[in-house]
């Protein structure tokens, strides 16, 4: 009992019961069918939202304005340059993906260099960072869709048992990130910053360097994402990280991460990713219109903050 | 007498409907609101290389292409009161909404400028709009799915953007298709927004809960999706509509190479875009009878000419097709009952 409530004052807690609610109502609705394939489905697809959510989630602890929304932008580039490295050989995945990953960090580290020397608030810079990295990709790219090598589409595809193993590959990064988060000077620092960052300076946290380190870790996340994107999805293509931009915000709240900074934990990413891909499989199983999928959508998604929140003034 | 025989002959030419009429000295301008996709690529391309040809065969004047980005209305509103200042005489217009661009549509008409719009369609009156005939196309698609599926089944459906009207019209066919082919049932809608990603994931997480599906009818960019999920669910392939996207086609003759698959292909053509300004050039010939709503056919291939289109096709583009002005008049005459 004792260790039950320790669960349930946990903040990530809340997006795993909204995912398993959200799952047994569909299973109930077919009565049991599909319920394996749709668990297989929703790890497939939250594995990209969870890797640019652990990005998002480190630039939100750095406190309050710091965001970063140049990640769809920046998923669409990486997308591109790592198709046109690979360019359909299988020898070069490696390589693809490591042009795919220098091309966010470059993102990243541009982003950072726009709020430092120009002292632009993060908001601003990032969306206006989004619009020059689309104009690149969109001249790099000409809009056509590039296809992966056969190797790394399939590999997006694996799976053992039902799990696929981009899921369990991404499992293990997110373990590793939150060994980075709790554990490590780097994310204890991110977390300092998060919560004073007047403190942390005085602290002698070099406060420059951790935030530069945060916008390009996630800038290298979402060039990875749009590395992986494009492999799972059959081509890059400039639109390919749309939705990740409330996405990769929506799973960070969520998920238990204080917007304003200076309390994050990586669990809830996964939770919250899963929440929200088997939100949208509940409602396109129960067969209901584009405009009343929206509505609950964002209703569903209100009373789940609620309650994870309501959850915390308590204690 | 001489009075009537002039008339007679301006009569006579506007009857031929020909360009007589001479508009060497017209500009016409090319209003385009985002360019960030294959297919709009492919209508700015489809578009310069029928422009082009018309000035140097002095058809036209100048046929200059201006496009603004993100499908803002009020940058391209901003962008056609440009564009009256410059003292266009025309202007061809994907517009980014269909009714928040009317007041500087209604400017331009004022200030005597032709408008015809096409794609993104304005509802001002007094401009022209190029409208594929999408209903009969959805239609189609489940009359074509009849010949491949003569025993019928489940059916997919993919819907596009929700709250268009491209939507609503494909879907109104698609269900009065199903309505004269009671052997389909659809069983399962999603919407993948004419993306391929956002439809192989709207697949990907229905597919589990739905019974065997025979078909899958769709609106274009989507098909590719479609069956990547079919095939990452490890379900059995279903017949899938085509939207004349060069991987949907290449994925059609994969599998027409495997085991002789069929299905068939339908889509607006980018190059819609030569057909308006061909329309733009017949207004400013003269031509008082086209009437302002154009209702023109849907780009089509079948399991037997498919293949001779798919090379031309850019890798990673769209089938588009040019339009010429006999297109255009032909067009216009069709239309005018």
């Amino acid at each position: 009992m004792a260790s039950l409530r320790l669960l349930l004052a946990k903040p990530w807690i809340w997006s795993f019961i909204g995912a398993l609610l959200v799952w047994l109502a569909t299973i109930a609705f077919t009565g049991g069918y599909g319920g394996g394939g749709m668990i297989t489905a929703a790890l497939s697809l939250a594995v990209f939202t969870v890797i640019v959510g652990v990005g998002q989630m480190f630039v939100i602890t750095l406190g309050p304005g710091n965001v970063d929304l140049s990640l769809p932008a920046n998923i669409g580039l990486a997308s591109a340059v790592a198709m046109k490295v690979m360019d359909g050989n299988d020898a070069m995945i490696a390589v693809g993906l490591l042009a795919a990953v220098a091309c966010g960090m470059a993102v990243g580290a541009a982003n950072y260099l726009l709020i430092w020397a120009l002292r632009i608030p993060p908001i601003i810079a990032t969306l206006s960072a989004s619009f020059i990295i689309q104009s690149i990709d969109i001249s790099y790219g000409r809009g056509l869709q590039i296809k992966p090598p056969p190797g790394f589409a399939s590999f997006t595809n694996w799976q053992i048992l039902g799990i696929p193993i981009l899921a369990i590959l991404t499992v293990l990064f997110t373990i590793g990130a939150a060994i980075a988060l709790q554990r490590m000077i780097y994310g204890r620092s991110v977390l300092a910053i998060g919560q004073n960052i007047r403190a942390a300076w005085f602290a002698g946290i070099n406060v420059g360097r951790i935030r530069f380190l945060t916008y390009t870790l996630s800038g290298a996340l979402g060039g990875l994402d749009g590395a992986l994107l494009a492999g799972y999805f059959r081509g890059a293509n400039v639109d390919i990280g749309n939705e990740y931009l409330l996405a990769s915000i929506a799973v960070v709240v969520i998920g238990g991460t204080s917007v304003a900074g200076g309390k994050a934990n990586v669990p809830g990413v996964w939770g919250a990713a899963l929440f929200l891909v088997l939100l949208l499989t509940m409602l396109n199983t129960f067969g209901v219109s584009a405009g009343v999928r929206l509505l609950l959508t964002g209703l569903i998604i209100v009373g789940v903050i609620t309650a994870a929140g309501g959850q915390k003034a308590l204690r | 007498m001489k009075k009537m025989l002039i008339l007679g002959a301006f009569a006579a030419m506007l009857a031929s409907g020909t360009a007589l009429a001479d508009t060497s000295d017209k500009k016409i301008a090319f209003s385009n609101n985002y360019a960030g996709n294959s297919w709009r690529q492919a209508m700015l391309d489809s578009y310069a290389i029928v422009t082009k040809k018309a000035v140097a065969d002095g058809v036209v004047a100048a046929a200059d292409i201006f496009t603004t980005a993100d499908k803002e209305v009020p940058t391209q509103a901003a962008q056609v009161q440009n564009l009256i200042l410059q003292g266009y005489d025309a202007i061809v217009i994907n517009a980014a909404s269909p009714d928040a661009l009317n007041g500087a549509v209604k400017q331009a008409c004022d200030a005597g400028i032709v408008v015809v719009s096409f794609d993104g369609i304005v509802t001002e009156p007094c401009a022209y709009r190029v409208v594929v005939d999408f209903k009969d196309m959805g239609k189609q698609e489940v009359e074509q799915m009849a010949k491949f599926q003569p025993k019928g089944g489940n059916l997919l459906e993919i819907r596009g953007l929700a709250g268009t009207s491209i939507d609503d019209a494909i879907h109104a066919g698609i269900l009065e298709g199903v309505a004269a082919h009671p052997e389909f049932k659809i069983v399962g809608s999603v919407t993948g927004d004419w993306d391929q990603t956002t439809a192989q994931k709207a697949v990907a997480t229905i597919l589990p809960s739905l019974p065997e599906i025979v078909g899958v009818v769709d609106q274009g960019g989507d098909g590719y999706g479609a069956a990547q999920a079919f095939a990452a669910a490890g379900k059995p392939r279903p017949t899938i509509i085509m939207g004349n996207r060069q991987d949907e086609l290449q994925w059609w003759k994969e599998q027409k190479d495997k085991d002789g698959y069929q299905t068939w292909s339908a889509s607006i053509a980018p190059g819609v875009s030569s057909l308006a300004f061909w329309v733009a050039q017949q207004v400013l010939d003269g031509r008082t009878d086209i009437p302002h709503d154009l209702l023109v056919p849907y780009l089509a291939f079948t399991q037997d000419d498919f293949e001779a289109a798919l090379p031309k096709i850019p890798k990673g583009g769209v089938a588009s097709h040019e339009y010429t002005q006999e297109d255009a008049i032909a067009a216009i005459k069709a239309n005018i009952k």
